[in-house]
């Protein structure tokens, strides 16, 4: 018996030992940490591939590759041809759409990005403002790594919650739901920055629309719930109480931060359809550009009414606008769906409800506080 | 046959660690899919489902077994059947035993395979894997209950990483609750056999029980063990995913762990594909020791003879399937089969060996 475990234990370790699985040898390596996929000639894709090297001997560097073939993975073999370094994908942090190419649908390339195991579910997607290609292969002054910078842009504004999150994950299960359209943050280069300037609207897959970074709050807070998000608005004309209107300036420009916000959906009328959707804001006043006494409860009551009423104002006409592009970005399907039983929902059926649907809005806005000086 | 001495009994409060692990295995990987084929959102209710039903079938295994104390499965066969047919229900069961375990193999090999080396042979794979459980096995049955008890502490935080496919989960998906059809839930239940299976292994095992009185106790709390965490990894699927990306994903369950990510380790489900391995052991172990407990019954055979035969076999199976449609109709068919062996027959069994057990006693009586 003694024998018999030896040998046992002397052909596991000779198979362990002799064995060993593939390697991938960080110096012989490419990491492709961003892709930009554009339209390209002929139904042709064309990819913007943004490689780290590492270098044992100089520092490391990025290379970036852009080929164009009918496949997504066609490209990767050509950009194969052209790199001293093995390329792979397990580092991928972001995926770029030219807007030429959501316009004319992505979910073709989400799926294939699903389908490889190599690629992570929690990468981020966004649309580029016209080329990805001419937006990476631009020379910036101070942005040394591209794909590292973007990557870090993104998960900072989105974890600060200043635009929608857009990871593999979301966007994919937003393509595969019935009733809930999917949404990119927009990039653009402004010179010498790259910066985040709207939100891309899709419909099943391809891109319909766009939204304002402000006017992306509006999505973010039906779409998705606050934690510690900001916002700007600017109380105009009517909007404000006549109590509060002193100095006949005909705008109070107003900026809260640490929102919270909470969210109540409900069906009322499902042959319309018509939705109440009842939303909770908690918010700090972080800046006020007029001299009115914040410290007044009387005030801050009618702060508070009047910031309700242009949010709700704001909030319809962002929904309106999403109506009309047919857009379903707020997942009102969704949520009809779940609702009402025996729906036997299907997509067209929803494209045409989601045309007339009503929407409610009841919005209860509280002020918590307003800093340390009044 | 020889009587059991207590160094090769175990304590009953271990069956819950036994139960529980040789349910889990691979099934768990990707049951999501299957079962919403069927009963799209209201599919945790199938899982539900499938759990109570499994306790009911315990309850009548328990009872069977209590009228022999002490004998397994393949002796009952023997007693209740008679020599030819009870040897011939005894074939059957090891052949059961033995897909099951080359089922449970061939399934972590395809997941290795297309998560994470697509390169690496299956020869290689199956080989070594083999090599694990012939030295797990060489060690006996005491040591493969540990197998099992490590198999459940170790891997026991994995659980908590549902946490993270948690946030992103939006709870209206699962309603409105019960608008499938009833049918379908039906069906849903019954494609969830091939992950809940794994219990029935019970019935080889009762008579190395030492606190015979406690078995009901753990077995159900082993089943309850495993019908819950179906349960969450299901409601969190259903909430993560949307319906439509649910019925494409094939493993779902690792693909839950994708989108976890740490600062240290960027790809967790390639960790947690890795640590698998620990998950499935017991299954492989315990049906192998299964498999031998009811061959060396037929045939006189030492242990060691045995599983390297036994072994040999399997790797070459496992070499010669090679597609994943090859791997899915094993499956299939198995399903289908484990769903009578396991659900449907010990029933049939209680049945008839409590019909003879009232003639036998009234015979008794009357001489």
């Amino acid at each position: 018996m003694k024998k018999f475990r030896f040998y046992v234990i002397f052909l596991f370790l000779f198979v362990s030992l002799v064995g060993c699985a593939e390697t991938k040898i960080l110096e012989q390596i490419g990491l492709t940490t961003l892709v930009g996929y554009d339209q390209g000639d002929e139904e042709k894709l064309s990819v913007t591939a943004v490689v780290r090297q590492v270098n044992p001997e100089a520092q490391s560097n990025v290379v970036i590759f852009t080929n164009e073939d009918a496949t997504s993975k066609g490209t990767n073999i050509k950009a194969t041809r052209q790199s001293s370094k093995k390329l792979v994908n397990g580092q991928m942090r972001v995926v770029l759409f030219g807007d030429e190419l959501a316009k004319n649908g992505v979910h073709h390339l989400t799926d294939t990005l699903l389908q490889n195991p190599d690629v992570s579910n929690s990468l981020y997607t966004a649309v580029v403002e016209g080329q990805t290609k001419s937006l990476l292969e631009f020379q910036y002054e101070n942005i040394e790594d591209i794909g590292q910078h973007i990557f870090k842009l993104l998960e900072q504004n989105i974890q600060e919650e200043l635009t929608v999150s857009s990871t593999l994950h979301e966007v994919s299960h937003d393509y595969h739901s019935l009733g809930r359209d999917m949404a990119m943050p927009i990039l653009k280069r402004d010179d010498q920055l790259i910066e985040i300037n709207g939100v891309a609207l899709f419909k099943e897959g391809e891109m319909v629309g766009n939204l304002s970074i402000a006017d992306g709050f509006y999505l973010k807070l039906v779409r998705d719930k606050y934690d510690s998000g900001m916002i700007e608005t600017i109380l105009k004309g009517d909007d404000i109480p006549p109590s509060l209107k002193k100095n006949k300036s005909d705008e109070i420009p107003l900026v809260f931060d640490t929102i919270r916000s909470e969210k109540d959906f409900k069906l009322i009328d499902k042959t319309t359809p018509e939705f109440d959707l009842h939303l909770t804001l908690k918010a700090r006043l972080l800046e006020i550009r007029t001299d009115i006494n914040v410290g007044d409860p009387k005030t801050v009551a009618e702060l508070e009414k009047a910031i309700s009423k242009n949010l709700s104002n704001e909030l319809s006409r962002v929904i309106a606008y999403c109506q009309e592009v047919g857009s379903d970005i707020f997942g009102f399907g969704e949520y009809y769906r779940s609702a009402v039983r025996n729906s036997k929902l299907t997509q067209e059926k929803w494209d045409e409800l989601y045309k007339d649907a009503k929407v409610n809005i009841n919005i209860d806005f509280t002020i918590l506080r307003n800093g340390v000086f009044e | 046959m020889k009587k059991l001495s207590p160094k090769d009994m175990i304590n009953a409060f271990l069956l819950f660690f036994v139960i529980h692990s040789t349910q889990v295995g691979v099934g768990i990987h990707g049951f999501q899919r299957i079962v919403y084929q069927d009963a799209k959102h209201d599919a945790w209710i199938s899982v539900l489902l499938i759990g109570v039903v499994s306790h009911i079938i315990v309850i009548f295994m328990i009872k069977t077994l209590e009228m022999y104390d002490s004998n397994d499965l393949y002796g009952i066969h023997q007693d209740v059947f008679g020599k030819w047919v009870g040897n011939l229900l005894n074939i059957i069961y090891i052949l059961y035993c033995s897909t099951a375990f080359f089922s449970v193999l061939r399934n972590y090999i395809e997941v290795i395979h297309a998560w994470i080396f697509p390169n690496l042979s299956t020869w290689f794979l199956s080989a070594s894997l083999l090599l694990v459980v012939i030295y797990a096995f060489t060690g006996g049955l005491r040591l493969m209950v540990g197998i099992s008890f490590f198999s459940i502490i170790l891997s026991v935080w994995l659980i908590p990483m549902l946490i993270f496919p948690f946030k992103f989960s939006i709870s209206s998906s699962i309603f409105p609750i019960l608008e499938t059809n009833i049918i379908p839930i039906l069906k849903g239940a019954y494609s969830m056999t091939f992950t809940i299976i794994g219990f029935e292994l019970l019935n080889i095992i009762y008579p190395f029980i030492k606190d015979k009185e406690n078995v009901k106790k753990h077995v159900h709390l082993g089943l309850l063990a495993t019908t819950v965490l179906y349960l969450s990894i299901m409601l969190v699927s259903l909430t993560y995913f949307s319906g439509g990306e649910l019925a494409k994903t094939i493993w779902a369950t690792l693909t839950l762990f994708s989108i976890v990510r740490f600062p240290f380790i960027e790809r967790f489900e390639f960790i947690a594909i890795c640590y698998w391995m620990l998950i499935i052991l017991p299954n492989l172990c315990l049906y192998m020791w299964a498999a031998y407990r009811g061959f060396s019954r037929l045939v006189n055979i030492s242990a060691k003879k045995f599983i390297w035969i036994f072994s040999v076999i399997i790797f070459i199976f496992s070499i010669a399937v090679q597609t994943r449609t090859q791997i899915n109709m094993i499956n299939n068919q198995f399903a289908k089969v484990a769903f009578y062996i396991v659900f449907v027959y010990p029933i049939f069994l209680y049945v008839v060996a409590a019909l003879k057990k009232k003639f036998t006693s009234q015979k008794e009586q009357k001489e």
